[in-house]
């Protein structure tokens, strides 16, 4: 017994433009101190709703992380847990990248399905106009990087500093450059727990526009997850 | 009712039109206040049961963490198929199910895929205001349905019908309702089925509380009735059944191409939910059900404890048949519902959410929660009294 194939109506034109979903197999691998943690959380009663932000002891870790390996400072009232960077990424692009506006990186593929449906384009031209955002990872070219920086901080765009998918192997980061704090939103994820789906957003001047947005889409992130990925050392970096 | 007054906070005062933010702005508030009784948030405070959390443990154990599908576990689609069917007559398969990161994720995809700019959906006032969010953030426009106190927030068939125009592409039905608990009854639900086909509408029916429901009321699910499966879209979660909020696990059910677009569209705005909540899901719609039992007669309980001292200020109230709410008439205390909320926790330090957390024509209403234990509930009580007393009800 099955619904029907095909809903009475049609769906939303955006829905075309999405790419078929491809499942990721992830191996795992087994970790004690994750293990005591989630099941520590659980026997202390905190499998119901967390805070908006998050758990405040993770919210410090990533603080703490950020303060130790690039000696920027932030406070933990910035940041908010978020389900994985991908939540993180489209709770940015949904509230800062208006539809028909674009989003200028390196590489384009990474949001590119996230920038089609909130209607905005990918280029990687810089002198396109229209641009309100640029998207950068510690896997670009740190040439082509600092320019996009410099021409962001003349005009005012927003910039998306992904460190959950790419890892972080040198030391830089952009709020060292102070000026461009307020614009700046710094996504990272705990990748050794991908299937837990804990990541965070941290910084910016529109941080409680992102986490009040966030809160609309999924209240929160997983409470085990999130007392989880306080059992793994350095979680958040 | 009294406009706000100066005293209340910059923090509520600031977002005072907007439900959801109020709603949050005075749980914020309500952190300063060390004592502070909650009965705000629809958050069940009992545990979750065992067997879930043992489940969970074995899946870590079992090393079973790994990214799951982004519509999620076959196994869990399948045992939530199978649930539809057994429990609700929804006929339906894995294709038919994603699960979503809560309830509330499923809202909003079901909104993203569904609305073009423009396209209107028809939502019963008052309602849980986090459907204007899906709604406007997919270009939606919410159009609300009247509901009234007399006849205990039922939907009326004819109201409905009254304001579709050429752009409703949409019905939006909760039974048992948020804020109100009240229920949208079988014959209404016919009625409106009827309604939705004749005017070719798709019916998104949230039946997040549909375990919950006193008084020999039944629950009933609209996506069950002939003629409704290629038009019902069902959304549904484990979190306030099962007492598990934190894990956030929910799923939508709807016919095939409907789900294949929300999960194109999770896949690039959230991702799949927690394998480890999965795995607690599984457990709880497959495992033992006798704790739901028990959640049941013990809000029953506090149900009866609340009503009987609402009533002893003299607040009345619309007949409770669901969920977890009072939903309390407090226009005769002559101040608006917002700044009574805000009394109530500064002299009271009891978290009450006003109506107008609830649509901003519900100023004279408090929305009074029933998860906590009696002990609280009547201590709860014992400091409301005297301020809702001042107020000469």
């Amino acid at each position: 017994m099955s619904l029907p194939a095909q809903l009475a109506r049609p769906l939303a034109a955006r829905v075309t433009l999405l790419p078929k979903t491809i499942d990721i197999e992830a191996s795992t691998i087994f970790n004690e101190g994750v293990a005591q943690a989630a099941a520590k959380a659980m026997a202390d009663g905190h499998t119901h709703y967390t805070d908006r932000p998050g758990i405040l002891p993770l919210r410090q870790n990533v603080v703490e992380a950020l303060g130790a390996r690039y000696g920027i400072e932030m406070s933990a009232d910035e940041v908010t847990i978020t389900c994985g960077v991908i939540e993180g990424r489209f709770v940015a692009l949904k509230q800062l990248v208006p539809a028909g506006s674009k989003i200028l990186a390196v590489s384009t593929s990474t949001l590119a399905a996230a920038a089609q449906l909130v209607g905005a384009d990918m280029t990687e031209d810089a002198t396109a106009e229209n641009i309100v955002m640029v998207f950068l990872t510690s896997a670009d070219n740190a040439a082509k990087r600092d320019a996009i920086l410099e021409q962001a901080a003349t005009k005012g765009w927003w910039i998306l500093w992904d460190m959950g998918a790419f890892g972080s192997d040198e030391n830089f980061h952009p709020v060292q450059n102070p000026a461009l704090a307020p614009k700046t939103i710094t996504l990272g994820e705990v990748n050794e727990l991908s299937g837990w789906r804990v990541g965070w957003m941290a910084g910016s001047s529109a941080a409680n526009k992102l986490r009040a947005f966030k809160q609309s889409m999924t209240i929160c992130t997983t409470s085990v997850s999130q007392w989880a990925a306080l059992g793994l050392k350095g979680s958040a970096e | 009712m009294t406009v706000l007054n100066s005293n209340i906070p910059e923090a509520v005062r600031a977002v005072a039109s907007n439900g959801t933010q109020l709603r949050y702005a005075l749980m914020e508030l309500s952190a300063q206040y060390k004592d502070a009784i909650a009965l705000g948030r629809g958050d069940p405070d009992l545990p979750t049961p065992p067997h879930i959390v043992d489940a969970v443990n074995q899946a870590i154990r079992d090393n079973k963490t790994g990214l799951a599908p982004i519509s999620g576990l076959a196994i869990l689609r399948d045992a939530i198929a199978e649930k539809l069917q057994h429990d609700n007559g929804i006929p339906a398969s894995r294709e038919n199910v994603i699960v979503t990161t809560g309830g509330q994720e499923g809202l909003f995809l079901i909104m993203q895929a569904l609305l073009d700019p423009g396209d209107e959906v028809l939502v019963p006032d008052p309602r849980y205001t986090s459907y204007d969010e899906a709604i406007e953030s997919a270009g939606g426009k919410i159009v609300l349905i009247p509901t009234d106190h007399e006849d205990a927030f039922n939907l009326r068939p004819e109201s409905v019908e009254a304001a579709i125009t050429p752009k409703t592409k949409a019905i939006l039905i909760i039974t048992p309702m948020n804020p109100t608990s009240g229920i949208v009854t079988e014959d209404r639900l016919r009625a409106i089925a009827e309604v939705a086909i004749k005017h070719n509408l798709i019916v998104i029916s949230d039946e997040i509380y549909e375990k919950f429901l006193y008084d020999g009321w039944q629950h009933f699910s609209i996506g069950s009735l002939p003629g409704m499966a290629d038009r019902t879209i069902t959304l549904n979660g484990f979190s306030k059944s099962y007492a598990m909020t934190g894990f956030r696990v929910g799923y939508v059910a709807a016919p095939e191409n409907m789900i294949d677009a929300m999960t194109k569209i999770k896949a690039v705005t959230t991702g799949a939910a927690a394998s480890i909540s999965q795995w607690g899901a599984l457990a709880a719609v497959q495992g033992d059900q006798a704790p739901l039992h028990e959640f049941h007669r013990i809000y029953t309980e506090r149900r009866a404890l609340l009503m009987a001292g609402l009533r002893a200020m003299n607040l009345n109230f619309s007949d409770p048949r669901g969920a977890f709410f009072l939903w309390t008439n407090s226009s005769s205390t002559g101040i608006h519902a917002t700044e009574l909320a805000y009394l109530l926790l500064k002299e009271a330090q009891v978290l009450i959410f006003p109506g107008t957390g609830f649509g901003e024509n519900w100023g004279g209403y408090l929305r009074i929660s029933i998860l906590q234990s009696t002990d609280l509930l009547q201590e709860a009580l014992a400091r409301m009294q005297p301020v809702i007393a001042r107020y000469g009800v």
